[in-house]
C-alpha cells in the first residue's frame, strides 16, 4: 500500500466520476429527495377511526350517530371476535369495548369498566384525546356523575414515537436510498477500469490492487457523504445526536462501497454491470420503503441489512435516540459490512491479479 | 555482436505459459543486456504479448523463470514496476480524461514530478494536450500510450507494437526516440511484426513462432547465415529489359555472371540483401505479416 498511489487514484477517480453523466446525476438525488420530502405531509392525520364493541346492545350507551364528532369516526361491532381482529390488525387507532353488563351495572349504580385498546404506536396526545372523548360520552350518558372505570391496554410491541409525520418517516428511506446508490458509482468505476484495460496499466506501476480498492472506497464514501449531507441540509434535518448519526452514515457508506466492490468484480462489461447492481440495490432499499406501509409484518424485512440502517436513522432523527438506542443496529450493520467487505476485496483481488 | 560480459537486464529460462490448452509461450530462454534493443519478431499469435505479460508481472510464468533488473518476475514484480515502462498492445487510456490528465495520473502514481511537455513535443502531441482521449484518433492515442510508457524515465522499456497504426512520420518519430533512449543506456524489449522496424532498430532479433524462439541473432547475422544474398542483373534486349537473379554463394554464379557480362548488353547490376521476412519464411515456412 502506498499513500501516494492512493492519493493519485482517488483524485483520478473523483475527476473521472464527475465526467460520468449518470454518476453526476446521482449527486442530484439529494435535491430530488428533498423535493419529495417537502411534498409529503408534515402533520399526522387528524381523524381517528375508532372501533366500538357493544356485545350486549346497550340501550343506555348513545347511538353512534350521536357520538360522532369532529376528528373521530366510529365503526360499530357487535361480534367480539371481529372487533378483536380489527383492532389487532391495526385498522383502528383505538378500540372501545363495553362490558356485557354495561346497562345493568349503570342502572344499579355500579361502576362498569370500559376497556380501551390502543395500538402501541399511538402517541400520547391521541390517547388522551380518545380518553377525553369517552369521558364526554359517559358524561352524556350519566349526566355528569359517571361512575365508570376506564382501563387502557396497549397492543403490539412498544414502538412509541413511530407515529410521526410521513415526511419525517421518509427521511431514513431517502438516506438509505442515497447511500445504496453509491454501490453503483463504485461498481461502475471498477468495471470501467477493467473494460478500458486501464487496470493493467495501473498495476505495472508502483500501485497495487489494494491501492485501487481503497481509493475506490474513499471516492464512494466521499460521494455518499455529499449526497446524504445535502439531503439533511436541504430538508433541514441536521438534528439528533450528530456523532451517532454520522457513524450510522459511515457504516451505511461502507456497506454500499463493499457491495459495489463485490458487484464490480462480477463483470467486465459496463452495461452488464448495471444489471448486476440493479437487483441488489432494489433489495437493499426495500426496508426503507416499508416505512410507507407501516403495518406490514416486518419480520421478513429484517433479513435485509439495510433494515437496521433505516431503523437506526429513524431512531436517531425522529426519536432522539443516541448510541444506547441504536448500538444493536450498528453492530448488525458492522457485521454485514465486514462480511461484504471481505467478500468484495477477495473477489477483486482475485480479479486483478 | 553483443559482448557477453554486459549486464543482463532481462533474463529468462524455459519461460512457459499456456492458456488452457493453448501453449502460448513454450520454454523460451534468452537474455537482453543493458543498452540493448531486442526485437521480438513473430506473426500473430506467436506469443509475443504473452511473453511481455510475464516479464512485466501481469502473468505468472507456469514454468521456468524470468528476471528483470535482477528481480524475479513472479516474486518481486513491484520492484520491477518502479523502473520499467510498458506500452501495451491494446490502447488502455482513460477516455474521459484529457491527454494531460491521463499522463499526470501516471506521473503521480510513480510519485514523481515530471514536466510532460517536452515528451509531448517529441511526439508532436502538444496541440491535443487538453483534449479528452475519447476524442482523439487511434494514431494520436497510440502516441499518448507511448509517452505514458516513458513517463517515469524507465531503465527498461517493454514496447508491444508501439508504432502500429501510426503514419510513417509519427512512427519514425517514435523509432528515433527509442534509439535515443538506447543511447542513454536504456534497455528495450520491442515486439513487432514489422520486419523493417525490427531490422532498423534491433541490436538483436528473436524470431518467435508458435511460442518458440526459432532464431536469435543480430539482423545482419540472421540475413547472412540464413538469407540468400543475390546478384541481380538487368539486361537490355530487343524487346526491352530482361532480368536474371543469381544466388551469391552459388559456385555456379561467377561463371554465369561472366557469361552474362560478355554476351549481353548489361543495364544494371546490383547485389541484393536478404530481408528478415525471407529469413523468417525460410525458418518457419510462415509469413510475418498476414
Ligand atoms: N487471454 C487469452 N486467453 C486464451 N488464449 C489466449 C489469450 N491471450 C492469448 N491467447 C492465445 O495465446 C497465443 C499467443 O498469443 P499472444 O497474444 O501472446 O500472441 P502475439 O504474438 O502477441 O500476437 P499478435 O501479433 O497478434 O499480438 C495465441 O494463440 C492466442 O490466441
Ligand atoms: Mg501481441
Amino acid at each position: 500500500m502506498k499513500a501516494s498511489c492512493i492519493k493519485a487514484i482517488t483524485r483520478k477517480d473523483a475527476v473521472a466520476a464527475m465526467r460520468n453523466k449518470l454518476i453526476v446525476l446521482g449527486l442530484f438525488a439529494g435535491v430530488i429527495f428533498a423535493v419529495m420530502y417537502y411534498v409529503l405531509p408534515s402533520t399526522v392525520e387528524e381523524t381517528f377511526t375508532v372501533a366500538l364493541y357493544d356485545g350486549s346492545s346497550s340501550q343506555l350507551f348513545p347511538p353512534v350517530s350521536e357520538l360522532e364528532m369532529e376528528g373521530i369516526h366510529i365503526i360499530f361491532f357487535t361480534s367480539g371476535e371481529e372487533f378483536e381482529k380489527a383492532v389487532e390488525e391495526g385498522d383502528y387507532v383505538a378500540g372501545i369495548a363495553l362490558p356485557e353488563n354495561f346497562d345493568s351495572q349503570l342502572l344499579s349504580g355500579k361502576q362498569p369498566t370500559i376497556t380501551l385498546y390502543f395500538k402501541s404506536d399511538v402517541p400520547e396526545s391521541v390517547r388522551t384525546s380518545i380518553e377525553y372523548f369517552i369521558q364526554l360520552t359517559i358524561e352524556y350518558v350519566a349526566l355528569g356523575e359517571q361512575p365508570i372505570d376506564i382501563e387502557t391496554e396497549m397492543l403490539g410491541e412498544d414502538m412509541a414515537g413511530k407515529h410521526i409525520p410521513l415526511r419525517e418517516q421518509s427521511l431514513p428511506f431517502f438516506l438509505v436510498f442515497a447511500l445504496m446508490m453509491e454501490m453503483w458509482t463504485i461498481s461502475t468505476l471498477i468495471v470501467e477500469e477493467s473494460a478500458f484495460g486501464t487496470m493493467r496499466a495501473v498495476l505495472v506501476t508502483p500501485a497495487s490492487p489494494s491501492d485501487v480498492i481503497i481509493s475506490k472506497g474513499i471516492v464512494g464514501i466521499g460521494y455518499s457523504l455529499i449526497v446524504v449531507v445535502s439531503i439533511l441540509i436541504l430538508t433541514q434535518s441536521v438534528r439528533g445526536n450528530l456523532p451517532v448519526l454520522f457513524l450510522g452514515i459511515f457504516l451505511g457508506a461502507i456497506m454500499a462501497v463493499s457491495m459495489g466492490l463485490f458487484l464490480g468484480s462480477l463483470t467486465k462489461d459496463i452495461l452488464g454491470s448495471y444489471i448486476y447492481v440493479a437487483v441488489p440495490m432494489l433489495i437493499l432499499i426495500l426496508p426503507g420503503m416499508f416505512i410507507f406501509v407501516p403495518d406490514i409484518s416486518l419480520s421478513i424485512v429484517k433479513v435485509i441489512p439495510t433494515y437496521y440502517l433505516a431503523n437506526a436513522f429513524g431512531q436517531i432523527l425522529n426519536s432522539g435516540a443516541g448510541l444506547v438506542g441504536v448500538w444493536k443496529d450498528f453492530l448488525i450493520i458492522a457485521g454485514f459490512d465486514t462480511v461484504f467487505f471481505v467478500l468484495g476485496v477477495y473477489a477483486l483481488r482475485r480479479r486483478f491479479s | 555482436m553483443m559482448t557477453t560480459d554486459g549486464e543482463k537486464i532481462i533474463e529468462t529460462e524455459n519461460l512457459t505459459y499456456s492458456y488452457g490448452d493453448t501453449l502460448a509461450v513454450d520454454h523460451i530462454s534468452f537474455s537482453v543486456e543493458k543498452g540493448e534493443i531486442l526485437g521480438f519478431l513473430g506473426p500473430n499469435g506467436a506469443g509475443k504479448t504473452t511473453t511481455v505479460k510475464m516479464l512485466t508481472g501481469q502473468l505468472v510464468p507456469q514454468e521456468g523463470w524470468g528476471k528483470v533488473l535482477g528481480f524475479d518476475v513472479a516474486q518481486e514484480p513491484k520492484k520491477i514496476h518502479e523502473k520499467i515502462g510498458v506500452c501495451f498492445e491494446e490502447k488502455n487510456l482513460y477516455p474521459r480524461l484529457t491527454v494531460k490528465e491521463n499522463l499526470e495520473f501516471f506521473v503521480n502514481l510513480f510519485g514523481l514530478e515530471v514536466d510532460i511537455d517536452p515528451l509531448l513535443k517529441r511526439v508532436d502531441l502538444s496541440k491535443w494536450v487538453n483534449d479528452r482521449v475519447e476524442t482523439l484518433s487511434k494514431g494520436l492515442q497510440q502516441r499518448v500510450m507511448f509517452v505514458r510508457s516513458m513517463i517515469n524515465d524507465p531503465d527498461v522499456l517493454f514496447l508491444d507494437e508501439p508504432t502500429v497504426g501510426l503514419d510513417p512520420i509519427s512512427a519514425d518519430a517514435i523509432r528515433n526516440i527509442i534509439l535515443t533512449e538506447k543511447k542513454k543506456g536504456k534497455t528495450v524489449f520491442l515486439t513487432t511484426h514489422n520486419m523493417m522496424e525490427a531490422d532498423k532498430l534491433s541490436d538483436r532479433v528473436a524470431f518467435i513462432n508458435e511460442g518458440k524462439i526459432v532464431a536469435l541473432d543480430t539482423p545482419e547475422n540472421l540475413k547472412l547465415k540464413l538469407g540468400k544474398r543475390t546478384l541481380k542483373v538487368k539486361m537490355r534486349t530487343e524487346k526491352g529489359f530482361e532480368e536474371e537473379t543469381l544466388p551469391l554463394r552459388d559456385p555456379e554464379t561467377p561463371k554465369r555472371a561472366k557469361e552474362l557480362l560478355e554476351k549481353r548488353n548489361i543495364a544494371t547490376i546490383h547485389t541484393q540483401e536478404a530481408t528478415l521476412e525471407e529469413v523468417f519464411m525460410k525458418l518457419t515456412g510462415r509469413k510475418l505479416e498476414q
